[in-house]
């Protein structure tokens, strides 16, 4: 039933985030039939099998690969390397300049601004601190945007370094 | 290590007047001593309030902020809910979406933190934005920017800021100088266990704030993706370590720890219809 429900739940909500993109395993795993650790294991994932990801949930991505197909943890995987983008979306937002999108904030305006230089030779710019200041919120007004997305508290302390208990 | 490198040069200082050394005053060492020490006390929350609104003012000078109202309310929100779960939520926690196609991420002491446009355009929902901006709080909260400027000042600069220099506020000439010494180690980076610590630490507040634990990992997976020569992400590669790096110490910590805790769902809508793109 809880299986049930949470394939409702991430047909309807899962975001697709990766259109089949090519990975490689960064160590040995389980393959599951679906993302919990108490599910059912399809296969072992060998170490640098190559795996093609079709979607994430939480902290799971649905796999294919030659070992067996299922959902794996999402951080045994790592991209391709072999695959990384190239090309420069900088240069191309700058060369882009001029060009206004749609709506909301995509209006390209190739402003880069954040180089090293930049930073060394910034000068204070008051007037834009001022405006800053302005677009804060207070305490109330941001728990009621958490209660509008029904956003609720969980208790869990911060971790160990480097995963020892 | 801030001690150990300050008495040294302090102990270098001393040995640097020969001509002198047999007059040795002695209460001058004890005065230079006692600046030395102050430089590793904290600095007082107002202080570091307003060294962290200066360098703001300057990262505004180096990018001003995205002229839409909606797109910054909405950041403020999420970022202010986060902020909620952590140790200092009285902090004047503000955020600001910065006009630059870089990508990136900056926080300023005193709880002022920045995001680029840039970067927030690659996200894909707000668990995602909850995950950079907590890992930004991080920094806040650990006081990472001010140490490191603490350490990089001139031995005056850094005891005069953690002394009694500041307590008059009309010696704005330290102020200014910590503000300057502040806003270059932005060009320089932290330290890697600082930002190891801010993924570490940032994960847990945006899950206690509601958000899918796999935010930030899902921005550093991107960022893993993305081409290494990219110039829009130069500064943030050259002033973090590898993505690779980072989501392999978040495997190790992260582990199965995180497996009660679920995703929201019904904050995607809000984010799509804030952060509009052209897909």
């Amino acid at each position: 039933m809880r299986y049930l429900y949470a394939l409702i739940l991430y047909a309807a909500f899962a975001a697709p985030v990766y259109a089949v993109q090519v990975a490689y395993a960064v160590r040995s795993t389980e393959i599951k039939l679906l993302p919990y650790s108490d599910a059912a294991t399809v296969a072992t994932l060998d170490e640098k099998a190559k795996v093609n990801i079709l979607l994430r949930q939480g902290g799971w991505v649905k796999i294919n690969s030659k070992n067996g197909n299922g959902w794996v943890r999402m951080l045994s995987v790592r991209s391709d390397s072999t695959g990384k983008k190239t090309g420069d979306s900088g240069l191309i937002s700058l060369l882009n300049v001029g060009r206004s999108g749609s709506s909301g904030i995509t209006t390209t305006t190739g402003i880069r601004g954040l180089s090293e230089e930049d930073l060394k030779n910034a000068q204070p710019n008051p007037a834009e601190l001022e405006k800053l200041e302005k677009y804060a919120v207070n305490k109330a007004k941001a728990e009621r945007f958490a209660r509008d997305a029904k956003l609720k508290t969980q208790q869990l302390d911060y971790l160990p370094p480097d995963g020892n208990p | 290590m801030l001690k150990r490198t300050l008495s040294i040069s302090c102990i270098s200082l001393l040995c640097s007047i020969p001509a002198h050394a047999f007059d040795f005053d002695f209460q001058k060492a004890l005065d230079i001593a006692k600046k030395v020490q102050q430089a590793s006390k904290t600095v007082e929350e107002p202080d570091e309030i307003e060294i962290g609104h200066g360098i703001a003012a300057n990262l505004l000078g180096a990018s001003p902020l995205l002229a839409n109202d909606k797109v910054q309310q909405y950041v403020n929100q999420v970022g202010r809910w986060v902020s909620l779960q952590t140790e200092r939520p009285d902090l004047p926690w503000q955020f600001g979406v910065l006009e630059s196609t870089d990508i990136n991420a900056f926080a300023t002491p005193g709880g002022t933190i920045f995001i680029t446009q840039g970067l927030l355009l690659k996200l894909n929902n707000e668990s995602e934005l909850a995950g950079v901006l907590a890992h930004e709080m991080v920094h806040v909260l650990r006081k990472h920017h001010l140490a490191a400027l603490q350490k990089s000042a001139r031995m005056d600069i850094a005891s005069d800021l953690a002394g009694e220099a500041l307590k008059d506020k009309a010696n704005s000439a330290i102020m200014d100088k910590a503000i300057k010494a502040g806003t270059e180690v932005y060009a320089r980076g932290l330290d890697k266990d600082d930002e190891f610590e801010a993924d570490r630490m940032g994960i847990v507040i945006a899950t206690r704030a509601g958000y899918d634990p796999y935010g930030l990992p899902a921005v550093l997976q991107m960022l893993d993706e993305s081409n290494a020569q990219d110039s829009s992400l130069a500064l943030m590669f050259k002033t973090h370590p590898a993505p690779h790096d980072r989501l392999s110490l978040l495997d190790k910590e992260m582990g199965d720890r995180f497996d009660a805790y679920t995703a929201p769902t019904q904050t995607d809508k809000r984010f799509n219809s804030e952060i509009a793109r052209d897909k």
